[in-house]
């Protein structure tokens, strides 16, 4: 893939996922600005190592959401001046007032995801990273896979601990909510 | 399909389109670079001393200031990577058929608007703003008939230093006679009010 060099490859690219990574981002940030950084972030992130995709290996959309997932990641451990001082494009400065008010729209209706993503917070990480791609971002295993850069069988397994210790931890504050009434 | 996702990709195939322009010209952007480039060819005499010839026809002793380029499908780029000699810029984007007033002010303030009457719509120029890839500077596109005959293009920008990031870009376009910049205290939304953009603020560099 030669996303970095063929103009019209990339937009086709880009039309097949800014709806997926624009509602990725807005289900892990809240501030709109932010969100619109971000989104330039992680395209801009593709563009820079597009030739880390291997068509073979699995889905466009599992390497995608891995990048979107380091840069997202990224952005936790510094602060978001610093984040800007490395863009190349600033995201934020592409929005008008309407775009605001859209980006403002698209982060209220995934509240519960964010909510969701919270709840998972517990979690080895190892699980809760496959958890999350496949239950809130709606990837395959196998996209969540190439995502992670780990193989389907652990993806698997992973997934499968993950939902067994979120049952335990919602049904036994189930019980606890029930005794107290 | 000037929204943000359409604004986003065409400034994503501006920075592709720098990308393999980079090898060839020496976009403003790379000025360090340049200027490095500039002093190792001076040092190696010989063969170096055409490569020396070459960018002093482009750039003069140091980068430009900033350049305007026609693209053929009729719209104009321009990226400007010092905020100085306005009155040059104003010239080149004349010769580039553009009619253009540009100031360039303090960081705090900016010219009151609005500078004239606007033509169909409000005068806002949806262009795609994206800043240099050192994040310094700014470039955007003027699309072919944006800026139609008796109209002018009113860029301001507030900056504390040449060379240094603006704090705000505003950029309109008016129909008829253009106002003189009167200058007036630019104010820039707290970061966290996401309600607080005003049209004073288009283009605002976010954070800074």
């Amino acid at each position: 893939m030669r996303l970095n060099e063929d103009p019209e490859a990339f937009e086709a690219f880009y039309r097949r996922h800014v709806d997926g990574v624009m509602r990725f981002v807005v289900r892990r940030v809240s501030d709109p600005h932010l969100a619109a950084d971000l989104t330039a972030d992680i395209f801009l992130a593709a563009l820079d190592s597009g030739h880390t995709y291997r068509p073979g290996r699995g889905s466009e959309t599992g390497w995608l959401y891995g990048v979107a997932r380091n840069v997202v990641s990224a952005q936790y451990r510094r602060t978001a001046r610093e984040a800007k001082a490395t863009s190349r494009v600033a995201g934020r400065r592409l929005m008008d007032d309407h775009d605001l008010d859209r980006m403002e729209e698209r982060i209220d209706a995934e509240r519960q995801m964010r909510r969701a993503l919270k709840a998972m917070g517990d979690l080895p990480e190892g699980e809760r990273a496959v958890l999350e791609l496949v239950a809130i971002d709606q990837l395959t295993v196998k996209e969540a896979a190439v995502a992670l850069g780990i193989n389907g069988v652990t993806a698997r397994v992973r997934l499968h601990r993950a939902r067994r210790a979120l049952e335990d931890v919602a049904s036994s504050s189930a019980v606890y909510v029930e005794g107290q009434a | 399909m000037t929204d943000f996702e359409e604004r986003l990709l065409s400034a994503l195939k501006d920075d592709i389109a720098g990308r393999k322009a980079d090898p060839v010209v020496q976009p403003p952007a790379r000025r360090g670079r340049t200027r490095r480039a500039v002093g190792l060819a001076a040092a190696v005499a010989g063969v170096a001393a055409a490569t020396v010839v070459a960018m002093n026809v482009y750039g003069g002793s140091a980068a430009p200031a900033f350049a305007v380029t026609r693209n053929a499908d009729g719209s104009v780029e321009v990226r400007i990577s010092e905020f100085r000699d306005p009155g040059e810029l104003t010239a080149k984007l004349a010769a580039a058929g553009v009619t253009a007033v540009v100031d360039y002010l303090p960081a705090d303030q900016t010219c009151k608007k609005p500078r004239g009457g606007h033509g169909a719509g409000d005068g806002r120029a949806e262009n795609s703003f994206l800043a240099g890839a050192n994040g310094t500077g700014i470039v955007f596109r003027i699309d072919k008939g944006q800026v139609a005959a008796g109209q002018t293009l009113v860029l301001a920008v507030s900056v504390s230093q040449a060379d240094k990031p603006p704090t705000a870009v505003s950029l309109e376009v008016v129909k008829g006679a253009v106002a003189p910049c009167e200058a007036t205290a630019l104010n820039l939304p707290p970061a966290t009010d996401s309600t607080g953009t005003s049209e004073k603020t288009d283009g605002a560099v976010g954070g800074g």
